[in-house]
């Protein structure tokens, strides 16, 4: 066996420990817990434009991440920076 | 607005209510991997909450507050609403038809703010004094805490019912349904849940039949907005392997596109919290994060303001303004906004990273409510101790609370369990070598 592989294994105990310990502390506290108003409220919206402007711009090849850096596609309420208009 | 405070900067950070809740029944380990009491306790049956999302908030069905009946007419030419099956009569208006706060949501523009939802006038006391009409002596009532009083010498009771720049008298309310002995036999539910790792003192001291009825004053918002987002999206070309055996490792080849998106949509009836202290969801002084869950209510079927209908329950007061639950209400129109947006961005199998947004507010209309809560609270004592609170949604009976928990109970499970897995890892290192 590998030395990382015997590394990940040796891990084992603290990281379910302390796994064990944070999900029994939310489901006695619920800290995580807030109004999901992205998924009960009534929202009308029209169609989502502008798939049609997607635009390749460059390539990476022989990456290790299987996602995307900073990828925030579900975190809806992390903002990033705000673009002021004229009318808002 | 140019004496208007800013609100405090919102918490940020894990566990924050700046996390987009778990979806209900969620866990992040499987429960069925856990110990047998553990998992008993995880999945016991959560209380029942009616869903009123649908159809029966749309038709509006009203029930007669006698007989339960929704066979409900206007008794023409009055205010009366009366219930055809057993006859009873009493006022209703849905604030829903009355003002039209359903309609036009197409067409809203500019800042439309219902009367009771005006600029609270500082000025104004929250000590409202009253002749009583019965028999004409001065009686007290603090706007704080109630709505309504008893006249000291001949028992007459009335409610403040005209408009005061208090902020104390919102447009509408939504009545109780859920009834008293219910909200008690959901908080008990909730809590049976919640026994093995709970506080010896919270436990001790448990006694559900304290929970008060509560109406606590939101701001409900409908607004018309449209939204860009730009940033940058990946999609997986080649995945391979190089080396062998244990060097074995997996690479990526990817295509990187400038995404960019726009939506216009309008949002029905969002609630937010119209009082400083409630808005506040910080999770590491407070439990208002447990109130803020139980949150939406069917606000379709407000009914017209009526003091007589929070005779019996306390109150708590507005005292925010429009102006000051704007950001608010912007920053939840942009999460709205890239929850809306995240379907089309499917293509892109390794995820976005957004980088701009912006958002264009169109129009917006803002109703004052009181909305119906009972609330369980429990003070902790000690360092770091905060009231306790086990919140029900007085209409649909969603049920949320939080459960102090001993920590050394909760340290000593952790550990065994780590010690546990940590025995069968040295195990398989030991066989393996």
């Amino acid at each position: 066996m590998s030395d990382d592989g015997g590394l990940a294994l040796l891990l084992l105990g603290p990281a379910g420990g302390a796994g064990l310990y944070w999900m029994l502390y939310r489901y006695y506290r619920n800290t995580d817990k807030s109004h999901a108003f992205e998924r009960e409220t009534v929202v009308d919206a029209k169609p989502v434009t502008g798939a049609e402007r997607d635009r390749k711009v460059d390539e990476i090849k022989g990456t290790r991440e299987s996602r995307i850096q900073g990828d925030n596609l579900r975190d809806y309420r992390k903002r990033v920076q705000r673009i002021r208009g004229d009318s808002s | 607005m140019s004496n208007t405070t800013p609100p405090p900067v919102p918490p940020t950070g894990p566990g924050s209510p700046r996390d987009v809740p778990p979806v209900p029944g969620s866990y992040p380990i499987d429960p069925a991997t856990l110990p047998d009491p553990i998992r008993d306790e995880l999945l016991a049956p959560d209380p029942v909450a009616i869903d009123t999302a649908a159809a029966e908030l749309k038709d509006g069905a009203n029930r007669c507050p006698k007989c339960g009946a929704t066979d409900i007419r206007q008794r023409p030419g009055t205010d009366l609403l009366i219930c055809l099956y057993c006859r009873n009569e009493w006022h209703g208006q849905r604030v829903e038809e009355e003002f039209g706060f359903g309609e036009g949501l197409d067409e809203l523009t500019g800042t439309v703010i219902a009367s009771g939802a005006r600029d609270i006038d500082t000025d104004v006391s929250s000590l409202m004094t009253y002749k009583c009409t019965g028999c004409g002596a001065e009686v007290t009532v603090n706007t704080e805490s109630t709505m309504t009083a008893r006249c000291h010498w001949c028992r007459h009771v009335f409610g403040v019912n005209e408009q005061v720049a208090n902020g104390a008298v919102p447009d509408a309310v939504l009545p109780f349904h859920i009834k008293k002995d219910d909200a008690v036999a959901r908080i008990r539910q909730f809590v049976d849940k919640r026994r093995l790792f709970a506080l010896k003192e919270f436990k001790e001291q448990f006694t559900p039949e304290n929970v008060v009825g509560v109406y606590l004053p939101y701001m409900i918002v409908d607004g018309k907005a449209s939204a860009d987002v730009a940033g940058r999206g990946e999609i997986k070309t080649r995945e391979y392997t190089q080396g062998s055996g244990d060097k074995k490792k997996t690479y990526y080849d990817a295509d990187i596109y400038e995404v960019e998106r726009h939506v216009d949509f309008t949002v029905d009836d969002l609630p937010l919290e119209s009082s400083t202290e409630r808005g506040n969801l910080d999770t590491g002084v407070n439990t208002n994060n447990i109130i803020n869950t139980i949150l939406p209510f069917d606000t379709k079927n407000a009914v017209k303001w009526n003091a007589s209908y929070l005779s019996g329950y306390t109150s708590e007061k507005r005292d925010t303004d429009v102006e000051q639950l704007r950001p608010r209400l912007e920053d939840q129109l942009l999460s709205i906004a890239r929850c809306q947006v995240e379907e089309s961005v499917n293509r892109f199998d390794r995820g976005v990273r957004w980088e701009q947004e912006r958002l264009d507010v169109h129009g917006t209309r803002w109703v004052a409510m009181y909305l119906p809560v009972w609330l369980y609270s429990y003070q902790q004592g000690g360092k770091g101790g905060m009231l306790h609170y086990i919140a029900v949604n007085g209409r649909t009976g969603e049920t949320m609370g939080s459960v102090p928990v001993q920590q050394w109970k909760l340290l000593l499970a952790a550990i065994t369990v780590g010690t546990f897995l940590e025995g069968i890892a040295l195990w398989m290192l030991g066989s393996s070598t």
